[in-house]
């Protein structure tokens, strides 16, 4: 509210101003007067100074075993990445090397715009043994555009001691979790600590319960259009959330309690069931003193199947100045001994094959990592982790909607016809 | 009558003359041009294109971003819930800053301290102050629930940004919150030349407070009363980071504006041109509000009602 006078008008000037290009950049990459070549290593903002210190940690590694190459790392806000990447890129000043995303909505876009660099011969001259469906993930037109993020996997968190003083075994369906949830409540502790003030984690929610309830060839379908995503089955998955929230089931207001404010309320024992991601493992291992199962949301019929998805991996600019040491730095990071590094410092799981016998690490991740190979190697089946898979505009109406659910602005059925508009215009 | 009159000024003086103007102007005029026409000359352009933030070469749509905007429902949704900034956000600081400013007037001893106090949110980063609010408003542990709670005012308690129905009016009420100290200072500053002596007349005539407010301040104080009008309401208008730090437009687009929402579609949705659009009819909006009450200030100045 404090405007000068001439401020309207400046807002459209300064929007125009971001939409010509005129953000901030970094000078670009080149080689330098000593021999060596720099690199620009750009990643989303860690939560901690400690993760940038051991990442710089890990750079410093890899520059003693390549001293002709110099990694200068920079860290940015997903939101600024979101602004400013494309535009830094498109104008040949951006990052030699970036996290992002690894879906068609993310990379995939990228690499439409040609501003990812071809890694396809890449791939054939240092043979990274990346999971095919991972490498499914960076595949555009044919090209491999870029390095498949870390796996992750959606399931429930439960405080077993809870379950345990409550004589609750582990839900083997759906109704046993309902069940639950009905005793936990009666018990006067929150059954599901949910969180819902940012948005994304309503795509988690539906994700978890819709890949449990139609498995990996339902979400094939739906994905691909086969299915509208006005089906019963996905009335029916966001009508659990819409029951368990008016059986009083979620923590009160939900829309207004941040990701870290609803992940306390399980750290603190005032709600028995977290509903999120795997890289929460390690977090939880350490932020709680009662053991924790981890379990994937539970189908009408069965155990149900855990959501997989691919985090942010690195891609290579397509004007990069130093292609080659780019990819010899794609190499490090694809060697197995960094990917037990990653497994035991940083508790994500990359995108191919580590030995993890003796990887130090907590029982809680251990299972996750377990979980994940099973994902990896095709012998278990795995839904998906739908925001990762679909457009910005399918994403919005999910969040909206789910929001809208969660608020009770809207029914399922006005959610699902959201989401099948959505998607039709994506 | 056909006779033009001639100057007496030599012309090589009047050619100096307007090289000095041309000199002087010229820094002001490059820097509009730079920082305002081409910026906006660049905007309309994208309004009548179809970017995505990726292709170089976005395709010519003609007017397919305006009759998409008409036919938008949130975009009517969120210049609905900018009318009803515009109005309360404007209307409850006059107030509200009017009143303090009165009691302050005669304040003698620690006026300065209340100045400040009431001043001081107003210096404070939009950003901090979001942040801040939203943990006062938090469901969990923030103080306005707890202190409903310890009122037995419990049935009350609500996620008060999480709840469609009163995130907007919460995101409002810290915005209220920071700029009616800004309000009370100009309206302290526009007092001091309330003629005094009439005050004093007045009183002895018997007129009431009510009365005195009317026909005595209120005229005196209005090109002033006017200017804090335009600044209120024209950032009624542009009203964005208090709600994007707040809520970012949710929970499901209660509290979207058209600020927070031309946003997202130009850099969340990739819509740059659809964005841009919604960015150029805000300005389109509030530049003849703007002007209006500017023009309405000149005029009440020229005839001696100022302060």
């Amino acid at each position: 509210m404090k405007i000068p006078g001439m401020t309207l008008p400046a807002s459209a000037a300064a929007l125009a101003l971001m939409i010509s290009g005129c953000t901030g950049t970094a000078p670009t990459s080149e080689g330098d007067d000593g021999g060596t070549e720099q690199i620009r290593y750009l990643i989303e903002q860690p939560e901690d100074a400690e993760t940038i210190e051991l990442i710089e940690g890990d750079l410093a590694t890899f520059e003693e075993q390549n001293p002709d190459i110099d990694v200068e790392l920079e860290v940015m806000p997903l939101d600024s990445m979101r602004t400013v990447l494309q535009t830094q890129l498109r104008s040949g000043e951006g990052p030699d090397v970036f996290g992002w995303g690894s879906g068609p909505g993310y990379a995939g876009a990228l690499a439409e715009a040609g501003l990812l660099y071809d890694l396809t011969a890449a791939y054939e001259e240092y043979d990274w043994p990346v999971y095919d469906f991972a490498k499914e993930r960076v595949t555009s037109d044919g090209k491999l555009i870029g390095i498949p993020g870390d796996i992750e996997t959606i399931g429930i968190f439960y405080n077993q001691n809870i379950f345990d003083e409550l004589g609750i075994d582990q839900p083997e369906n759906l109704s046993d979790l309902e069940a639950a949830a009905g005793r936990i409540d009666e018990a006067g502790i929150t059954p599901f600590a949910i969180s819902d003030k940012e948005g994304w984690q309503g795509g988690h929610l539906l994700s978890m319960a819709l890949s449990s309830r139609i498995g990996p060839d339902g979400m094939d379908s739906l994905l691909a259009g086969e299915t509208p995503w006005t089906s019963p089955d996905v009335v029916a998955a966001l009508n659990t959330w819409d029951q368990f929230s008016s059986a009083g089931y979620l923590t009160e207001f939900p829309t207004a309690l941040s990701y870290d404010d609803g992940n306390s309320l399980f750290y603190s024992g005032e709600a028995a069931i977290l509903p999120t991601g795997s890289w929460l493992a390690p977090e939880i291992q350490n932020g709680v003193d009662f053991e924790v199962g981890y379990v994937p949301f539970p189908a009408e019929d069965g155990q149900g199947i855990f959501s997989g998805g691919l985090g942010s991996g690195p891609l290579v600019s397509a004007n990069t100045a130093n292609p080659e040491a780019a990819i010899k730095f794609l190499d490090y990071l694809m060697t197995p001994e960094h990917g037990r590094w990653t497994i035991e410092n940083q508790s994500t799981i990359p995108p191919f094959p580590v030995d993890t016998e003796g990887v130090d690490t907590s029982p809680l991740f251990a299972q996750v990592v377990t979980d994940a190979a099973q994902i990896a190697d095709g012998t278990g089946e795995f839904g998906y982790n739908i925001d990762v898979l679909t457009t910005d505009v399918f994403n919005d109406a999910m969040i909206n909607g789910i929001q809208a659910l969660l608020t009770d602005q809207k029914t399922a059925e006005e959610v699902a016809q959201d989401l099948e508009t959505a998607f039709q215009a994506g | 009558m056909g006779a033009a009159l001639q100057s007496t000024t030599p012309r090589v003086t009047r050619r100096a003359q307007t090289r000095l103007g041309i000199a002087l102007i010229a820094p002001l005029m490059l820097l509009v041009a730079v920082f305002f026409l081409f910026p906006l000359g660049n905007a309309i352009y994208y309004s009548f294109v179809d970017f995505d933030g990726l292709n170089p070469t976005p395709p010519f749509v003609g007017l397919d971003n305006y009759t998409r905007m008409f036919a938008d429902a949130e975009m009517w949704h969120a210049l609905g819930n900018n009318v009803i900034w515009i109005v309360l956000g404007t209307a409850i600081p006059l107030v509200i800053g009017l009143v303090q400013a009165l009691l302050l007037w005669n304040v003698r001893h620690a006026g300065i301290y209340y100045r400040l106090a009431f001043f001081l949110p107003y210096v404070l980063p939009q950003v901090a102050i979001g942040i801040v609010w939203g943990w006062i408003y938090n469901p969990v542990n923030g103080w306005v629930n707890k202190t409903l709670e310890a009122l037995g005012l419990g049935g009350l308690a609500t996620g008060w940004l999480g709840n469609p129905d009163t995130a907007f009016y919460a995101v409002m009420a810290t915005a209220i919150w920071s700029i009616t100290g800004f309000v009370l200072i100009i309206f302290l500053s526009a007092l001091r030349n309330v003629d005094l002596e009439q005050m004093d007349a007045s009183r002895l005539d018997g007129v009431n407070a009510g009365q005195q407010l009317r026909y005595i301040i209120l005229p005196q104080i209005m090109p002033v009363f006017l200017m804090v009008t335009t600044v209120t309401l024209v950032g009624g208008f542009q009203v964005f980071d208090i709600i994007f730090i707040m809520t970012g437009g949710g929970p499901a687009n209660a509290t979207n504006v058209m600020g927070t929402y031309a946003y997202t579609s130009a850099f969340q949705l990739s819509q740059i041109s659809y964005g841009t659009t919604l960015a150029l009819l805000i300005t389109a909006l509030s530049i003849p509000c703007a002007v209006a009450l500017n023009r309405l200030q000149r005029r009440l100045s020229l005839q001696g009602t100022g302060a």
